[in-house]
């Protein structure tokens, strides 16, 4: 499978999802999310493991294109309450390319979090972005499971007090989460801290310009994959035209 | 019937090797138990499976006979009382007041009058009720552990695990631990305690489980 250069990947990224912003007709949204599968594909993502563990994002979607099919009027009715037009097939319309819109996002997104984050700082630090935003990035990415353990701790931590969370009601859990998002937050920036203070110590910023241990160099497949990317992009929105 | 069966336990984190294999032994609720073995061999993941914080993939735990996947966590928890091996994992309230008195308030853990009284009986015996209305987080490693177990010790629970307790303790307040250890031992209620130190758990418990790649063996 192919190794691709960090800034390939952000480029590829960033063309896609601004395409899944722009296009509108569902078939060219279809389109679009099986060329972003193929370049899943291609750059190993587990696509399987991915979907089975966004499963509960899933749910969210299909709510969210409910609620959007419902509250979209307009075309003929395909299911109706009395003289209330409850699905129009330009509601399901909107439902189906919301899914299909979100699919989109999160799939190409996977193409950069399997990608090394230091990988990453050095795609973004080549792309002329500061080192310091690279390494804000490279921190943000690496804080998103630390917050995550820290909540699921505390969540520990209070049912093992005693506490059974499905049957306190909902005023006190309402409390209850704020005791535990508090210290969650809290220990994530004391951690963010000392390891800004670690860098320090080891000379980050000690210097206006800095050398880089990897040298990153942008191969032929990559510029082909680009290529492959702009041109795909751009038929797609011929043929939905 | 045993407070705690192990029965066959098995646990990996990984399909390639298992961190926990075929582990059985069993515990009496008024037994003192200590738990050793060396670094990474697996301490905190078997007490974690015997908390229900996690979930055996062979064997299974019981507690008073019951199987530990079957029980919420919240019902554990009123059962037996943990000290986490690092303290700021367990401390999750505004207060040190509000931490202490936490099972109280939400687990039902009794009257406001015994609250009250054991609340303070702990704060004065660990010498944090001066912090009593002070941010946990603002507390020192020491202080922070101290808290841990004092609020673990005030509830009423039958069985009590504690991983590492000792560590951050000055002699002071290993010597309290080893007070209110003993306390337990004269109401009658059993704990387990993790620890590397061998002199302490001589001391303190009567039975040893040393954890190695082979399984467990009982001294």
């Amino acid at each position: 499978m192919m190794n691709l250069d960090p800034r390939t990947r952000i480029i590829i990224v960033f063309i896609v999802s601004s395409a899944a912003i722009i296009l509108k007709e569902v078939k060219s949204l279809m389109l679009l999310l099986a060329f972003t599968l193929v370049i899943c594909i291609l750059s190993s993502v587990p696509l399987k493991k991915a979907t089975m563990r966004l499963r509960k994002l899933w749910y969210v979607f299909i709510v969210l294109a409910i609620i959007q099919s419902i509250f979209t009027q307009g075309g003929d009715a395909l299911l109706t309450l009395g003289s209330i037009r409850l699905l129009t097939t330009k509601g399901l319309e909107a439902g189906i390319s919301i899914i299909l819109r979100m699919s989109i996002i999160i799939y190409s997104a996977l193409i950069i979090i399997i990608a090394s984050p230091l990988d990453m700082v050095y795609g973004l630090a080549a792309m002329k972005m500061p080192q310091e935003i690279g390494f804000m990035v490279l921190l943000a990415i690496k804080f998103l499971p630390l917050i995550r353990d820290e909540f699921i701790d505390s969540i520990t931590a209070v049912q093992l007090a005693g506490a059974d969370l499905k049957k306190i009601p909902l005023g006190k859990k309402i409390s209850l989460y704020t005791y535990i998002l508090t210290p969650s937050v809290t220990k994530a920036l004391r951690r963010a801290r000392y390891i800004s203070l670690s860098m320090e110590c080891r000379g980050f910023r000690a210097y206006p310009t800095r050398t880089y241990y990897c040298k990153l160099k942008l191969k032929k497949f990559d510029y082909t994959i680009m290529a492959a990317t702009i041109a795909s992009i751009i038929a797609i929105i011929l043929i939905s035209w | 019937m045993s407070f705690y069966t192990i029965d066959s336990l098995t646990f990996s984190y990984n399909r390639n090797t298992s961190l926990l294999e075929n582990i059985s032994f069993e515990i009496d609720n008024n037994q003192h138990i200590g738990l050793t073995g060396d670094n990474g061999c697996g301490k905190t993941t078997l007490i974690k499976l015997m908390l229900g914080i996690l979930k055996p993939q062979k064997g299974a735990i019981l507690i008073e006979g019951q199987n530990v996947k079957d029980m919420p966590l919240s019902h554990i928890g009123r059962k037996i009382g943990y000290v986490f091996q690092n303290p700021e994992k367990q401390l999750f309230c505004p207060t040190v007041w509000e931490q202490m008195s936490f099972s109280f308030k939400y687990g039902n853990e009794g009257n406001r009058h015994i609250m009250e009284d054991r609340i303070n009986h702990y704060l004065d015996l660990f010498e944090l009720k001066k912090y009593k209305n002070d941010s946990p987080m603002k507390l020192s490693w020491g202080e922070k552990q101290r808290l841990a177990l004092a609020s673990v010790l005030s509830r009423n629970v039958k069985f009590l695990i504690m991983d590492e307790p000792t560590i951050g303790l000055d002699m002071l307040r290993k010597k309290q631990l080893q007070k209110c250890l003993q306390a337990l031992k004269d109401e009658g209620k059993g704990y387990m305690i993790v620890s590397h130190e061998p002199d302490f758990l001589e001391r303190y418990v009567d039975k040893l489980l040393i954890l190695t790649s082979k399984g467990v063996e009982v001294r």
